[in-house]
């Protein structure tokens, strides 16, 4: 193999990037959110991401290859990124569908993704380095760079606001210093040895831009597809379900029906089925207690107002006194 | 398969095209889809993010011209509305007079004129330039000209690393405030009389509330072009619908702007509230604000269109049609891009890229219509934007309408002549005056 994107010799940094619509638009009145291609760009993080892998890389020796997941739309921002030095990598998605809800996305596996990020890179040789931003502007589960340290068997440092080369390392070895914030302005610096994947807040480091002939180079030419079937994924371990979700509806709930009152004064019937004369609850305060005491007091509340039944032994056994479920 | 690395990348030095294209607009995208086509090596520098990411537009787009570039345009388009109500209106603090014409022939193929949104079209038509061989370059400054020995214009520098591009010709249609064309001395520095202010707002309606205000269904359009509410600034108004919004604005003389020290929101906010358009926006949310130059100044403010090794076209050429009921500018952008793209490759087959090669695009302008129409109403600018048009005959007008609409009885029906005369006197018109305006309006309309 004599492509020089798979026959490089250093160590390989990955700049793991969620190319997205940085300027979606939410309907107010439904929550619809609609999305378009002119917006997509590169958020502060993932342009964080990218900066640090290549510094990083500079400082190794190393190559930077620059992966997103997502439909040939997002070819001009990789275009861009490609401009820089980087080789670049779109990964197409098992699912292209525009019209994909943004419920369905969020729900997205974040495992299955990571597998497929990990296969699609093969041909480049085990990762050294992934770093990826530490949110995105339009999912932002924050989960895959975990995942990804799992597929890898990588350390992981996540929420980093500075990430260098350490320079201690002696003997050849390489290892990182990571920087992470904590509480009331406080940090903490971490060692970081490789391989390792992190995530990286966008601050600190501005993206440098391309020069004139990279960014002519990269506009005329095409971005590497990587399409990884199913067949062609890993299988690491047994996959850990993942949440679905169906069609969201507008919550109707059932009409229930009212014995009707029983006498013939209209007054009499206004009050029955106003309920004005019905005892109510009142607010009442309970507590502080443990939250098995709070439980038990929740599930009392469901039973008294006949919301579960105590004598089902299906409905019995989460409202026993003090399971602490 | 190429890779997008920088090991493959030309040095700076080494990026030479046949054409340079400064600016990503309809003219620019235009002239280079006319290289590209000729085979010619031409790279578009754009200065925003992508096509159109900067342009604020405040008309119809008129899609004639591009029947013979792009056949059936219409196809594939990012359309608003397809215009089908054309309205005139003039009016003053509390009253207006319009003349309407809708017919349903102009939501038909190959229709007339459309409202879009300017930064899905220019990438539209940007894209049938790069699909034909064309380089974009975006988010590039062209920061100035490159010239050599002689002075002959051959390239430009730009802001990445102030690296150049070098070609044989540089198209500069990078817009009203053309800073090539001023450093190439075709423009002047500074010429604030040639220049309006466009400011609008596009306010957002449900689509459904849009077609039942304005009496259209589908993708059918209104574009209500407007006089006399600028506060006796030379100037007018529009309104114009889209999918899911309203454009609403004022263009503005420049200089009178500037001495009636009014804000252009103050303007825009009082054609807001005229009983005549509240209703139309009535319950809309603000979605943008929006300012740009316009160069109205007509054929007599149009800069040389050439000079040794660069050419002028769109709005940096001042190719803006404003002349009352007209009131066109991406046309004339197209279509003079279009014939600069021609130009440029006549004069590189040539050899001879001095302004005498390049001669040929003028030549070439002054058969269609972008030269004929500027050259035809050439005094119309200064009809439309005089004082009596601007200040007097809105209100001329309309109390005319009112004088002859109102019933007076028990008194008789006043006579046309008498209402005329009336309301003329009101406003301070003699009759020679209206009489002399109307000649003067029918030899240039005429």
């Amino acid at each position: 193999m004599n492509d020089p994107r798979f026959t490089h010799v250093g160590p390989l940094v990955v700049a793991c990037l969620r190319i997205t619509d940085l300027r979606p638009e939410v309907d107010p009145l439904t929550g619809a959110v609609a999305r378009d291609a002119q917006g997509n760009g590169l958020s502060a993080a993932d342009a964080a991401a990218l900066e640090l892998s290549l510094r990083i890389a500079g400082v190794w020796s190393g190559r930077v290859v620059a992966l997103a997941v997502g439909p040939p739309a997002i070819d001009p921002v990789l275009r861009d990124v490609a401009a820089l030095g980087v080789t670049v990598l779109r990964v197409s998605p098992e699912t292209v569908d525009p019209d994909r809800g943004y419920a369905a996305e969020l729900a997205d596996d974040e495992q299955r993704l990571a597998r497929t990020i990990v296969a699609s890179l093969v041909p480049y040789g085990p990762p050294d380095l992934i770093v990826c931003g530490d949110r995105s502007t339009d999912r932002g589960t924050g989960a895959l760079p975990a995942f990804l340290a799992h597929q890898l068997g990588a350390v992981q440092a996540l929420g980093l606001v500075a990430l260098t080369p350490d320079d201690t390392v002696t003997g050849g070895g390489r290892a990182l210093i990571a920087e992470r914030r904590l509480d009331a302005g406080w940090r903490e610096r971490l060692g970081v040895p490789l391989p390792a994947v992190c995530s990286v807040e966008g601050a600190g480091v501005r993206l440098r831009r391309a020069s004139l002939g990279g960014a002519l180079t990269a506009a005329a030419a095409p971005v590497p597809v990587n399409g990884i079937s199913p067949a062609d994924r890993p299988e690491r371990e047994e996959a850990i379900p993942a949440v679905r979700i169906g069609p969201t509806r507008v919550f109707e709930p059932r009409a229930r029906v009212l014995p009707a009152p029983e006498s013939t004064d209209p007054r009499v019937r206004l009050l029955a089925l106003t309920g004005a004369l019905v005892a109510h609850d009142p607010p009442t305060v309970i507590g502080p207690v443990g939250p098995s005491e709070a439980a038990d007091e929740l599930m009392a509340f469901l039973v008294r107002h006949g919301y579960l039944d105590p004598t089902d032994p299906e409905q019995a056994g989460t409202s026993g006194k003090g399971t602490g479920r | 398969m190429a890779e997008p690395t920088m090991a493959d990348a030309p040095g700076p030095e080494s990026a030479e095209f046949d054409a340079v294209v400064v600016g990503a607009g309809p003219a620019g995208s235009a002239a280079a889809l006319a290289l590209a086509r000729a085979g010619r090596s031409v790279v578009m520098v754009e200065r925003g993010p992508f096509p159109g990411s900067k342009n604020v537009y405040g008309g119809v787009v008129y899609g004639r011209v591009l029947d013979a570039i792009i056949p059936n345009w219409w196809e594939d388009v990012p359309v608003e509305r397809w215009v089908v109500r054309r309205s005139t209106m003039m009016m003053t603090e509390s009253q207006s007079l319009s003349i309407d014409y809708r017919t349903g022939a102009w939501g038909t193929a190959p229709y007339n004129g459309m409202t879009t949104v300017r930064s899905r079209f220019d990438t539209w038509l940007a894209a049938k330039a790069t699909e034909a061989g064309a380089r974009l370059l975006t988010s590039t400054v062209a920061t100035g000209l490159l010239r050599d020995g002689d002075g002959r214009v051959v390239g430009v520098r730009t802001d990445r690393d102030h690296a150049e591009l070098r070609s044989r010709v540089v198209v500069a249609c990078d817009g009203v405030n053309s800073f090539l064309a001023k450093e190439a001395g075709l423009l002047p520095q500074s010429e604030a009389s040639h220049y309006t202010l466009g400011v609008k707002e596009v306010l957002s309606l449900p689509r459904e509330v849009i077609d039942e205000r304005f009496g259209v269904q589908g993708h059918e359009g209104v574009d209500i072009e407007i006089l006399g509410c600028t506060r006796g600034i030379p100037g007018g108004g529009f309104l114009y619908t889209n999918t899911d919004t309203v454009s609403v604005g004022v263009v503005a003389s420049l200089p009178h702007l500037a001495e009636a020290r009014i804000r252009p929101e103050e303007l825009i906010a009082d054609l807001k509230e005229h009983p005549s358009i509240a209703p139309y926006l009535r319950g809309s949310s603000l979605r943008e604000y929006a300012a740009h130059l316009i160069p109205e100044g007509g054929y007599d403010t149009m800069p040389p269109l050439a000079t040794d090794g660069m050419m002028l076209a769109g709005d940096s050429a001042a190719m803006t049609l404003a002349a009352g009921m007209w009131l066109e500018g991406v046309n004339f952008a197209i279509a003079s891009g279009y014939a600069a793209g021609q130009a440029v490759d006549r004069a590189v087959a040539s050899g001879d890229c001095t302004a005498s090669g390049l001669a040929s695009y003028r030549a070439d302008l002054e058969r269609q219509f972008v030269l004929v129409d500027h050259k035809r109403l050439r005094k119309a600018p200064a009809l439309v934007l005089s004082d009596r048009v601007q200040q007097r005959y809105p209100g001329l007008l309309c109390d005319l309408a009112e004088g002859m609409f109102t019933v007076v009885n028990p008194a008789p029906k006043p006579g046309g002549l008498r209402v005329t005369r009336n309301a003329a006197a009101k406003h301070g018109v003699k009759l020679r005056e209206l009489a002399a305006d109307t000649l003067r309006g029918l030899r240039i309309f005429g």
